[in-house]
């Protein structure tokens, strides 16, 4: 009994589901809902996982999470084409609009995921918050020190904050509003003056300097000058 | 007599883009051109009405091999215009960051850009079959010199630790003693690569033009970080009167300025500096130099490159006392992100530093605010231009009966490449054409 993975062969024991096949054999599947720490628990709620059955006669195409689909004898499928990313990037799109923000404070920044899959899925909206390990106290920005991590893409790995120094946004500012506004409500809540933050980011971003200043004015955050 | 028609565009394996032109008819030389094409970078522009402690941050990205040497240039220029000093250690560790730099620079044009002529092949590439261990050992010392930059300053390229007055990190006491160990045993590879570049000098053109060498010196060590300038030809100038010294001009065949100084041209780099301060070379650097046939004064430029291997070898000695000598008196511990106090004021500022391919200066003026209002960079593959120049109008009739046209672009090529010319950051290769 064989199914084909990407044009592939791969055996199987009755009874299981495609991603375990994949697994097994080294196909790399995406899934948010279960993970190593509940491997039993599959809600198949993410639908991260999801892969393309590829018409054979049999099936018609479909996308199918392959958490849940049990392997058969002659199924074909791909994990990896344009429906499927398409897919997949649309899923976490969503997930990301629910998501909790506030990466400076989650106890997995550093080491998340869903911030990793959101790079590798080119979804605009993660800041290098969501990679830099140090969080509360840790945070630059807790410390008085001007870091641009809050308003930045990620995809670095959060490289300078990770080796103690600031973010100087050298991934540019991030071209999602919602994410953008929450970034600088933390430069509001520490005490960052809109001239200081304007011209740290205008270093590496000068065109977005116009959108950074229109929602700090939009949503009243940062004052003009910061007394000493 | 033949017609030589050569053009090469752009010359291959140097940073940027530059051209070669040699143009003879029957035998008579019409025109010899070193042409450099690359569009102006306007970073002086770029920096006006910047806060002083963004300066460094934004001019390191003039360059991506010598960026710590930009940033440090520019360090010195705003610490001069403010009055800025600092600690012994501070500069011990800055000096560690150059040393780290220069070797990176120097073993990146030895091994990658300048051996593959030597040994007869196209690129690096051939050489992965034809000298596989030759170029691991190479590719070791540059590792482990990029681990050294990242130890320094916090990344490779474009240094993140480098600030105002001093580090915003230091690196640890371990790491420290971890990475002189590691230069320790990479003495070995260094004899090594010297004795495979040794057996393979002769095919460096025999070639003598006599120039005026310019570099900084210093009366106590071999001059990277700091020093007076002096010329070859006599004199020493302090840093504030650079501008007497190199001479901006405008040529039509070029994007870059030329610089002059007492003769029609003048050479900066490894070459320049060793020429000028050859006493304070540490005890095996010498050893390679003699090695090497290598003395003052020597006027041939292909031996730049020899030079650069001789600064390496100085380079990881004198890292390995500095790191001991830190070590020894202990390092004053600072907080995790430190950031020095500082009053902006405003007045003008110069700095000078030996970086890989010569000396760079930084000029900067600044407003009460700390603002720059003026800025000024002159790079060192500027001020080899001229002298780039004159030594083809030299060569090229020495070999222009002689040899093929293939040969003479050769040597043409191999001419600008001693020179390790930066003249932007961009390297790539490009076949040649010649003009039927």
């Amino acid at each position: 009994m064989n199914i084909i993975i990407d044009g592939k062969e791969y055996g199987f024991e009755p009874g299981q589901k495609v991603y375990d096949v994949a697994e097994e054999n080294g196909i790399d599947i995406p899934t948010l809902c279960f993970n190593e720490l509940n491997p039993d628990e599959r809600p198949a709620g993410c639908r991260m996982c999801v892969v393309e059955i590829i018409d054979d006669g049999n099936n018609e195409p479909n996308l199918e999470s392959s958490c849940t689909l049990p392997a058969s004898d002659g199924l074909e499928i791909s994990t990896k084409n344009k429906v499927v990313y398409d897919e997949r990037r649309e899923v976490l799109e969503l997930l990301l609009s629910e998501h909790e923000q506030d990466c400076r404070n989650c106890g997995i920044s550093g080491d998340c995921h869903f911030a990793d899959l959101s790079l590798e899925y080119d979804i605009d909206g993660v800041s290098v918050c969501s990679e830099c390990p140090n969080r509360k106290d840790g945070c630059f920005l807790s410390r008085d020190v001007l870091c641009l991590g809050a308003i930045t893409h990620a995809g670095c790995d959060a490289f300078c904050t990770r080796n103690g120094d600031p973010c100087e946004g050298c991934f540019s500012v991030l071209s999602n509003e919602d994410v953008l506004v929450f970034g600088l409500e933390a430069y509001d809540e520490n005490g960052f003056s809109r001239k200081e933050v304007l011209e740290s980011a205008k270093v590496f971003s000068y065109e977005d300097v116009e959108v950074l200043k229109r929602l700090m004015e939009e949503n009243d955050l940062l004052k003009e000058e910061v007394s000493e | 007599m033949k017609d030589v028609d050569v053009e090469v565009e752009h010359v291959t394996r140097v940073e940027g883009h530059g051209n070669i032109i040699v143009d003879a008819k029957k035998g008579e030389l019409e025109e010899v051109l070193w042409e450099v094409s690359e569009a102006p970078r306007y970073f002086e522009a770029f920096v006006k009405e910047k806060p002083y402690d963004q300066l460094a941050q934004i001019t390191s990205r003039i360059c991506g091999i010598c960026s710590i040497g930009h940033a440090l240039t520019s360090l010195k220029a705003t610490e001069d215009a403010m009055g800025i000093e600092i600690s012994k250690q501070d500069k011990m560790l800055r000096k560690l960051a150059l040393h780290g730099e220069n070797m990176q620079s120097h073993v990146l044009h030895i091994g990658y850009l300048a051996l593959p002529d030597l040994v007869g092949k196209d690129s690096i590439v051939p050489m992965t079959s034809s000298h596989p261990e030759e170029l691991k050992t190479v590719i070791g010392i540059h590792s482990l010199a990029n681990e050294m930059s990242r130890i320094m300053c916090g990344r490779t390229t474009h240094p993140r630790r480098l600030i105002p007055g001093g580090f915003s990190k230091l690196p640890s006491p371990l790491e420290l003693e971890d990475l002189m160990h590691k230069l320790e045993s990479s003495v070995t590879d260094l004899k090594e690569i010297a004795s495979f570049v040794k057996g393979l000098s002769s095919e460096l053109p025999d070639f003598e033009r006599e120039t005026e060498f310019i570099s900084l010196t210093h009366d106590d060590e071999y001059p990277f970080y700091e020093g007076k300038i002096i010329s070859s030809d006599g004199g020493k100038t302090p840093v504030e009167d650079y501008l007497s010294v190199t001479n901006e001009y405008v040529v039509p065949q070029s994007t870059a300025k030329y610089t002059k100084n007492n003769r029609e041209s003048y050479m900066v780099g490894a070459l320049a500096r060793l020429n000028n301060n050859y006493d304070k070379l540490s005890p095996l650097a010498k050893e390679v130099a003699e090695d090497f046939g290598l003395s003052p004064v020597c006027h041939n430029p292909y031996m730049n490159t020899i030079a650069q291997l001789v600064e390496v070898v100085h380079n990881v000695e004198d890292s390995i006392r500095i790191i001991n000598e830190l070590l020894d008196r202990g390092i004053d511990e600072q907080g995790s992100t430190h950031k020095p106090e500082i009053e902006p004021k405003t007045g003008r500022g110069i700095g000078a530093v030996e970086v890989p391919r010569g000396i760079l200066f930084h000029d900067y003026t600044y407003d009460e605010d700390g603002r720059c209002t003026d800025a000024n960079c002159i790079i060192p593959t500027n001020q080899n231009h001229g002298n780039i120049q004159h030594d083809m109008e030299d060569l090229v009739p020495e070999i222009i009966g002689e040899r093929t046209e293939d040969e003479i672009e050769l040597t043409l090529e191999m001419l600008v490449r001693a020179y390790d010319p930066c003249i932007s950051c961009s390297t790539h290769y490009v076949d040649v054409d010649f003009v039927e």
